[in-house]
């Protein structure tokens, strides 16, 4: 057949699958697989009779605009969301339970280990950090700091931003350098640790700025801290599949892992947002009595607890 | 792949050809997504020098967060796979499939550009681009996506009708193709060259020039009609 007399013949299909590709909602929208099919075939016989470059090309790019219309559309499902986080953030924290537990060994190790090092033998803390930076620390948890405190809400707005700027960052950052075998993962991990037992057990021995200290990090520290763990955890479950892919070629193992790893991501990152709330408006307020940020504290590291343990369970 | 394209075949049975961009225009795009962010950046600081208030300085922290995480993102998903810097050079991001991203994807190749970036100015990505076939960066690779050209419609030229002639001798497939193609793009083909390449057909046509010009447009319509 002539490519004149083919073109004559199909223009009529041509014409009806643009019209429908350019209004994207028309009403014979529902037409589209039917023609598709007849498209398909009439750009396989222009390729195989040989028709110009042209045409072919016109229809391929036909061919590719309607798949997309086709295949690509996302149904929406409205509880996903909900589903993601509430459901497969924390089924999936515990399925990798012995991650977890190494990254929580990484961090609260750590912590504990210099902690009671510095609590000891206060002269390690020099080693650890300079003495200006212990000097500024313990300045800024002092009676007179605490009690100024940031200079009304335009400071604890000013600190919330740098939180959520800072922080959150600091999150996708752990996840993602994960990749490369866990290890920077696990190192971000500890030096948090360390630097929150160093500074914890510093200010501890003075007790001017025991309280002052530790009722500020109590509080968000229950979100912020489990956040940070969580991204390590799911930054070294990639890096695990890159070094031990098991079965599956790398790529396969990494694109695995990281789909496996997306709710939690997205999980811990809201925890690290959360926190930040907490950070800016919560932890510094001076109105608030230490009693009260203990027990809320308390409530919150409860909380937390009981919804990696709790939430998800029979939902599967 | 040695055109550059590599294809999909799709369940229907025909082949979706998609062209792989590389790192070159892949890095003038991000030039200019990267130019967009600095510009707000500064304006951000200005509005906070002007200002000088602490709640503006915080506010626009946040703002800076989700721009900088978020800007890339909301591109990819809801504009067509594209961020400014994209659209700008032709370029579209697309699952391995050939379908649009979806937040999943996206947002996980845009964090692993973290990856990508070290140790220092992408060169991670650029190495990871130059080793895979299809100029993938890690994100890429992990997330299963791919940035490919955005092809447009090319306009159709119109074949002069005239009154047909059969050519002097039976013509390959090949050979009435590229006929069919260089009478197609007459148009977009200056003057000068057409009859320079009408020329070369005197083996066919018999005649140099304007005269074997006339006679090629003949032939096509045989072929043609």
């Amino acid at each position: 057949m002539r490519q004149q007399q083919f073109e004559q013949e199909n223009a009529k299909l041509w014409q009806e699958v643009e019209a429908i590709l350019g209004n994207q909602i028309g009403q014979r929208a529902s037409q589209l697989p039917q023609l598709y099919r007849r498209l398909c075939q009439s750009l396989a016989l222009a390729l195989q009779r040989g028709y110009s470059p042209a045409l072919c090309a016109h229809l391929q790019k036909m061919v590719h605009d309607c798949h997309a219309q086709m295949y690509g559309k996302m149904i929406p499902q409205p509880l996903s969301f909900y589903r993601l986080v509430m459901v497969d953030f924390p089924c999936r924290v515990r399925q990798e339970w012995k991650l977890l537990a190494f990254a929580m060994l990484a961090f609260w190790g750590v912590a504990i280990v210099t902690g009671l090092l510095v609590w000891f033998t206060p002269q390690w803390a020099y080693s650890f950090m300079s003495p200006g930076d212990l000097e500024d620390i313990h300045r800024m948890y002092s009676a007179n700091s605490i009690k100024e405190g940031r200079g009304g809400s335009g400071g604890d707005i000013q600190m919330f931003g740098f939180y959520i700027w800072n922080n959150v960052s600091i999150g996708f950052r752990t996840f993602a350098a994960g990749l490369l075998g866990g290890f920077p993962a696990l190192l971000a991990l500890a030096f948090n640790g360390l630097n929150l037992g160093v500074v914890g057990a510093w200010l501890s021995h003075d007790p001017e700025t025991r309280h002052n200290f530790w009722s500020f990090v109590v509080t968000h520290s229950s979100f912020e801290v489990t956040g940070l763990i969580i991204s390590g955890q799911a930054g070294m479950y990639l890096g695990l599949a890159l070094l031990r892919p098991g079965r599956f070629s790398r790529r396969h193992a990494l694109q695995r892992a990281s789909q496996h790893m997306f709710p939690v991501m997205v999980g811990a990152a809201l925890m690290i947002a959360f926190a930040a709330f907490f950070e800016g408006f919560w932890s510094a307020s001076s109105a608030v009595s230490d009693q009260w940020k203990y027990a809320v504290g308390g409530f919150c590291w409860l909380s937390v607890l009981l919804f990696f343990v709790f939430a998800g369970r029979g939902n599967r | 792949m040695r055109d550059g394209r590599f294809s999909i075949i799709t369940p229907e049975g025909v082949r979706l050809l998609l062209t792989p961009a590389g790192p070159a225009p892949r890095a003038f795009a991000w030039a200019i997504d990267f130019s967009i962010f600095a510009a707000f950046g500064i304006a951000l600081s200005m509005i906070n020098s002007v200002t000088d208030s602490k709640t503006v300085y915080g506010l626009s922290l946040v703002l800076l967060f989700l721009v900088y995480w978020g800007y890339p993102v909301i591109g990819e998903v809801y504009f067509g796979g594209r961020t400014f810097g994209k659209k700008a050079l032709g370029l579209k991001v697309v699952r391995a499939d050939g379908l649009p991203v979806g937040w999943r994807e996206s947002s996980l190749r845009n964090l692993l550009l973290v990856v990508d970036f070290m140790p220092m100015m992408y060169s991670a990505g650029l190495l990871c681009m130059l080793l895979d076939e299809r100029f993938r960066r890690v994100g890429d690779i992990v997330a299963n996506t791919q940035v490919i050209y955005d092809e447009k419609h090319a306009k159709r030229g119109q074949i002069t009708q005239v009154e047909p002639m059969a050519a002097p001798f039976p013509l390959s497939p090949e050979q009435q193709r590229n006929l069919i193609d260089l009478m197609e793009r007459e148009q977009s083909i200056p003057q000068a060259r057409l009859l320079e390449l009408a020329s070369l057909a005197e083996p066919l046509t018999g005649a140099t020039g304007e005269r074997s010009l006339q006679r090629l447009r003949a032939i096509v319509a045989g072929i043609n009609q």
